[in-house]
């Protein structure tokens, strides 16, 4: 075993023997990283889960048309005509009656729909149009809502671009967070070394004596430092799987409101190594920035 | 194998502890600095290990220009002195041999091999049966002891050693000096400061006294 190998494997048991020697205070400065990495990590899963959702939505979109209660039966078949052009690529009529039983079906609402005296859904059309921009979509829209017995148009994709345009929000936010988290957890690791140096400022100094190197001395502190860090992310993960597991139930019995088998997404292997390696690097990085200038102090004291 | 030539250390607030001081020591001598405290024996012995810079003059030890040496050498020259203090500079969170160990953690020794000659240097100071025991539990001269083991083990070409019988009584006093003459005869270069006028009769060896920043030769 060369040199530099044995000083990385005597800083690393040096780095673990003082973690277990103050047992509180690296519970501590764990739970408090773990929380500060919980947070981002957390937020991030569920937008996730929801970008899941909304990629389950139809990607291309529609238009449906309803129809004038009193539409005649030649504008109706005006309609009819109109909907076999060219800019359309497909058309499928939806009566009242199945529109009705549908509902009643698919969203548990059949107490309700076998209440009703008359049925108040109109006749539609769901439309696939060719164009798939904005902009040709919406005059779309508008060209068929004019047509005599159309009583509303409807574009269908507005609700799935509002959703991703505020999972956009979300996902931006995360990362805003994530970044200041970032910094939470550098200070964190930070403070927790100075405090560490600090109480070993005889042990520094008799070391320095006796012919340790700066790197020497430093060394231990960023294998604490990145220890810590790989703590902070692993209680992290257990605040991010018992947050998990008490929503859960909540979470299903909203999704099954609305019909939907929603569910959280447990995080992939990929995700757990990034948030454990981020949080080790963050540890080590906060190490380094206090450890150098706490030194530059203890020295300066003698 | 240490110079000094017209080195003078004067400390902020304008005590000079030494007044342009030449000296030369030979290898393998054994050097006694004697003096009233504060007649700069410390400041000498912390010239030669660089723990303090000259205000003017050149030191050198080995060849080297310690006086100048850039920081990041320090702890290569600290690896081959011995440094014995008064004080013992003892860490009191580990175990004797983990004391002993320490310079040769530092220096990158191999586990097992530190640990043979660690307790190799605690025999010869006769602290082998204490290994485990921790410093506190130590009386004052086995704690000297216990320092001069440390500084030994790395097996340096120089002590330097400030008032190591200084807080002892003179039995225990005498032990330490006996074992200082064992590292003289073989070869180590000795340079202890102290006023413990009965250790340089016993030992003999040459005698350089400072008095208010002055050295002085006194002829055995």
């Amino acid at each position: 075993m060369t040199g530099w190998l044995r000083h990385q494997k005597h800083a690393l048991t040096t780095a673990l023997k003082r973690l277990l020697a103050f047992p509180l205070a690296t519970i501590f400065t764990t739970l408090a990283m773990g929380v500060a990495i919980s947070l981002p990590s957390g937020l991030y899963l569920i937008l996730g889960s929801l970008n899941q959702l909304a990629g389950d939505l139809p990607t291309r979109p529609e238009i449906s048309l309803f129809l004038d209660a009193n539409a005649s039966a030649p504008q109706k078949q005006a309609i009819t005509a109109r909907l076999k052009q060219a800019d359309i690529a497909q058309a499928r009529y939806v009566s009242k009656e199945q529109a009705l039983s549908s509902l009643g079906q698919t969203q548990d609402l059949s107490d309700i729909t076998a209440g009703l005296t008359e049925n108040p859904l109109p006749d539609a059309w769901v439309i696939r149009p060719q164009a798939s921009s904005r902009d040709g979509l919406t005059r779309l829209a508008n060209d068929l809502g004019k047509l005599p017995g159309v009583a509303d148009t409807h574009l269908d994709s507005q609700w799935a671009a509002r959703l991703q345009a505020a999972l956009a929000i979300g996902t931006t936010s995360v990362w805003l967070l994530g970044s200041l988290f970032a910094f939470a957890l550098i200070a964190t690791s930070g403070t927790a070394i100075r405090a560490q140096v600090l109480a070993r400022r005889d042990e520094i100094h008799v070391s320095r004596l006796i012919g340790a190197t700066n790197r020497y001395i430093r060394r231990p502190f960023l294998y604490t430092g990145a220890l810590q860090g790989l703590l902070g992310g692993v209680a992290a993960g257990g605040v991010v799987a018992l947050a998990g597991w008490v929503l859960r139930a909540p979470i299903a019995h909203l999704a099954s409101l609305y019909g939907s088998t929603f569910h959280l997404h447990p995080p992939t292997t990929i995700d757990i190594a990034v948030v454990l390696g981020l949080a080790t690097l963050f540890g080590w990085l906060g190490a380094w920035l206090s450890v150098s200038r706490t030194l530059r102090q203890v020295d300066s004291s003698r | 194998m240490i110079q000094f030539s017209q080195v003078t250390k004067r400390y902020p607030g304008g005590h000079e502890a030494l007044s342009a001081v030449n000296l030369s020591i030979d290898k393998g001598e054994l050097v006694f600095l004697t003096g009233h405290s504060g007649a700069g024996k410390s400041t000498l012995l912390k010239l030669i290990a660089a723990i303090e810079r000259p205000t003017s003059g050149v030191v050198s030890v080995n060849g080297q220009n310690v006086s100048r040496m850039p920081q990041r050498a320090i702890p290569y020259l600290r690896r081959n002195i011995g440094l014995v203090f008064q004080d013992h500079k003892l860490l009191f969170d580990r175990n004797v041999i983990e004391n002993v160990v320490l310079p040769l953690d530092i220096a990158g020794f191999d586990r097992r091999e530190s640990l043979k000659r660690a307790r190799a240097v605690l025999d010869k100071v006769g602290l082998l049966n204490r290994e485990k025991s921790h410093p506190v539990g130590l009386s004052g001269g086995e704690q000297q002891r216990l320092c001069i083991a440390r500084a030994l083990v790395s097996r340096p070409a120089l002590l330097l050693a400030d008032e190591p019988t200084g807080n002892l009584d003179a039995g225990y006093a005498a032990d330490i000096m006996a074992m200082f003459r064992d590292f003289h005869q073989v070869g180590t270069t000795l340079v202890i400061a102290t006023h413990d006028d009965r250790a340089i009769s016993a030992l003999g060896g040459r005698t350089l006294h400072l008095d208010h920043g002055k050295v002085e030769e006194i002829s055995a």
